[in-house]
């Protein structure tokens, strides 16, 4: 059995290069964790120093086109346990297959890939919608949401677009890190460098809170009424911060 | 009027309309507040089911029309409200920039005339756009009867338009809704048609029906669609399962609205939209409406049995479109793998096709899934019944176990 384990810093590009190097040096993993990992009896630890290459990303969507290096990217921000050892054969792989890869659903780790990347997409399309924004006292929005997947930087860069004129803040409460938007960018910021200014809402916040629950309510037609229909589309997991259904749970 | 109240009655009188969707605009944003979503986003689901993506109003539910079927008929005495302008681009722009809604769903009952309506919900569109320049969403109602003048100015501000056929035949029409006119709601679409591009009405048009409250058949209902599609481009035709809110001795009295009627027509809608099917091959004069007990494609399979199985890994796009529990995004799956290597029965499965509908229908590599002497139409048919029907006697056998 293949007990080595390697470790990389915990960013993407330091995956990417720790996989290529693997490949290239036909150095076959037992496992890849990132280095917060606290290792079992039997894993046998390996540390490399690898020189971090910005340019490995170009190379990856040159040889297996865009869609494959978003799919790749998306595995990286999912919680499945193995992503990266899914990843270091999907690339094993992406070296054979170019930018047919993902064509070979038949292969355990494009079929693993599909899947997740999927899922990512998902959540991060479900919060694009059932995210909610508080208004503070000094008018900057604020929200909190408790993904699954790390999909934080997926809805910033919507966010961004779309609420460019406002100033907003969302907050990952399980993973403690913010995203700021300062109406130009936004930021990624670890829960522990960041204070609030305040955490009171603007006087109008309850108002508008009230009529948009008013809406909800209303324009539900009670002669449809369907709970199997709505807990499908919208799963309860998302329910803890949105106002209109916070009151059912 | 407080505007908790106003909100809550032009909410109410709103929700009738079937159309939630904030698909299919891709107009550019520079600046301002908002931008459209080419997929759509939904922001919430109602107790009933349906998406709240749009904030979804009427301007005023005051109408000098006197439509049967319709809630806010002139002769209902029910409380009557109006917007003024303001309070809509307020309510819109404190929900919108707290991410509730995808953008404004504007509508309205008839005020003093149709020209005067259009006029005021393009002062409302237009102080939306242009003073608070919100780049979001906006659906409206085009209302029959308006001068095309007007129907320019407002299709230059918003992404989507349409206007209600309201019912399949004119006869319909002139029964129950006797002060509005086809002809009326034709021009609107046509003149939508012909003018459509980027700017003006980047989103198209739609349009909806109401289902059971005239007699009409399933047959003159899809014609009706099907005919709509063909004429104007119509996104999409929304079916409305007919809810009694008013009693009148020419609207029928049901005891329930005909959700499964209404959720049949949505399926032969997607199979004449997405999987090149017309009309006539689903219903004809002798079975003019659909089977309650299994879906429009699996009963058109049962009926041309002769035509299958098909073998996936050989037959063409329009063959895969046509078997039960093979959608377009796995068709399209199937036929850019297949190229790569001969699929399997669980290769189907991890592409997304609903093996158990679609292993009546198929060979993998020559196999029938099942022993060859099951393929005839009594034991399939049975067995796709029972399927569609399954959750409901997954319950009733856990109650029976609980009881003994």
């Amino acid at each position: 059995m293949n007990n080595d384990c390697y470790l990389y810093e915990d960013t993407f590009l330091s995956l990417l290069n720790l996989i290529v190097y693997l490949i290239k040096n036909n150095i076959k993993p037992g496992n890849i964790k990132n280095c917060q990992y606290i290792p079992n009896l039997l894993d046998h630890v390996i540390s490399l120093k690898i020189e971090e290459d910005g340019n490995i990303i170009n190379q990856i969507i040159q040889y297996m086109g865009p869609y494959t290096f978003r799919s790749i990217y998306y595995v990286f921000l999912s919680t499945e346990e193995n992503k990266e050892l899914i990843l270091y054969y999907l690339i094993l792989n992406g070296m054979k297959y170019k930018e047919k890869v993902l064509y070979h659903r038949n292969l355990k780790c494009v079929e693993k890939t599909i899947k997740i990347a999927k899922a990512v997409l998902h959540e991060a399309h479900k919060y694009k919608g059932f995210t909610r924004f508080k208004e503070l006292e000094n008018h900057i929005l604020y929200a909190e949401i408790e993904p699954t997947n790390d999909i934080l930087i997926l809805i910033s860069h919507h966010f961004q677009k779309r609420l460019r004129t406002e100033y907003w803040i969302i907050k990952d409460v399980k993973r403690g890190i913010l995203s700021l938007y300062d109406k130009k960018k936004y930021y990624l910021i670890l829960e522990e460098n960041f204070t609030l200014e305040t955490t009171l809402l603007s006087q109008k916040e309850n108002e508008i809170e009230n009529l948009w629950k008013t809406f909800y309510k209303t324009i539900g037609i009670k002669e449809r009424k369907n709970e199997r229909c709505r807990r499908n589309f919208m799963p309860k997991k998302y329910w803890k911060y949105m106002l209109e259904v916070e009151s059912e749970l | 009027m407080e505007l908790q109240e106003k909100l809550k009655i032009l909410a109410d009188s709103a929700k009738y309309d079937a159309s939630c969707s904030s698909s299919g605009s891709n107009r550019k944003t520079k600046d301002g507040l908002g931008n459209v979503a080419l997929s759509g986003i939904c922001h919430s689901f109602s107790s009933d089911g349906r998406c709240i993506s749009l904030l979804k109003i009427l301007m005023t539910n005051c109408c000098i029309f006197d439509c049967k079927y319709c809630l806010n008929r002139k002769s209902n005495t029910i409380k009557r409200a109006i917007f003024t302008p303001e309070e809509v681009c307020e309510i819109t722009l404190n929900f919108y920039r707290r991410n509730y809604i995808e953008g404004l769903f504007l509508s309205s009952g008839i005020i003093k005339s149709p020209d005067y309506t259009m006029e005021l919900l393009i002062k409302t569109i237009t102080l939306l756009r242009k003073k608070y320049h919100f780049g979001g969403y906006i659906h409206a109602k085009a209302i029959p009867g308006a001068s095309e003048k007007l129907l320019r100015d407002l299709g230059l501000l918003v992404d989507r338009l349409s206007a209600n056929v309201e019912l399949p035949t004119s006869n319909g029409l002139k029964l129950l809704a006797p002060n509005k006119n086809e002809s009326n709601v034709t021009k609107i679409m046509r003149y939508v048609k012909t003018n459509q591009n980027r700017k003006y009405v980047p989103a198209g048009q739609s349009t909806q029906m109401i289902i059971g409250a005239t007699k009409e058949s399933d047959l003159e209902i899809m014609e009706k669609s099907e005919n709509l599609y063909k004429s104007f481009l119509l996104k999409r035709v929304f079916y409305s399962a007919y809810i009694p809110v008013n009693k009148d001795n020419l609207l029928p009295t049901l005891e329930s609205p005909p959700l499964k009627r209404e959720n049949r027509l949505y399926q032969a809608d997607w199979l004449l939209r997405f999987y090149n099917f017309k009309v006539s091959d689903l219903l004809d004069e002798k079975n003019p409406n659909f089977n309650i007990l299994v879906d429009p494609k699996a009963d058109w399979a049962l009926r041309h049995l002769n035509e299958f199985p098909k073998e996936v890994n050989r037959c063409s796009y329009y063959d895969l479109l046509k078997i039960p529990g093979i959608g377009v995004k796995s068709a399209k799956r199937i036929l850019s793998s297949r190229k790569i290597f001969t699929l399997s029965f669980e290769d189907l499965k991890k592409m997304g096709v609903v093996l158990k509908r679609a292993k009546y229908f198929i060979t993998c590599n020559g196999k029938y899934f099942m022993s060859a002497n099951l393929f005839h139409k009594e034991f399939i048919e049975k067995n796709l019944v029972l399927e569609e029907t399954t959750p409901s006697i997954k319950t009733h056998e856990q109650l029976r176990l609980f009881n003994e």
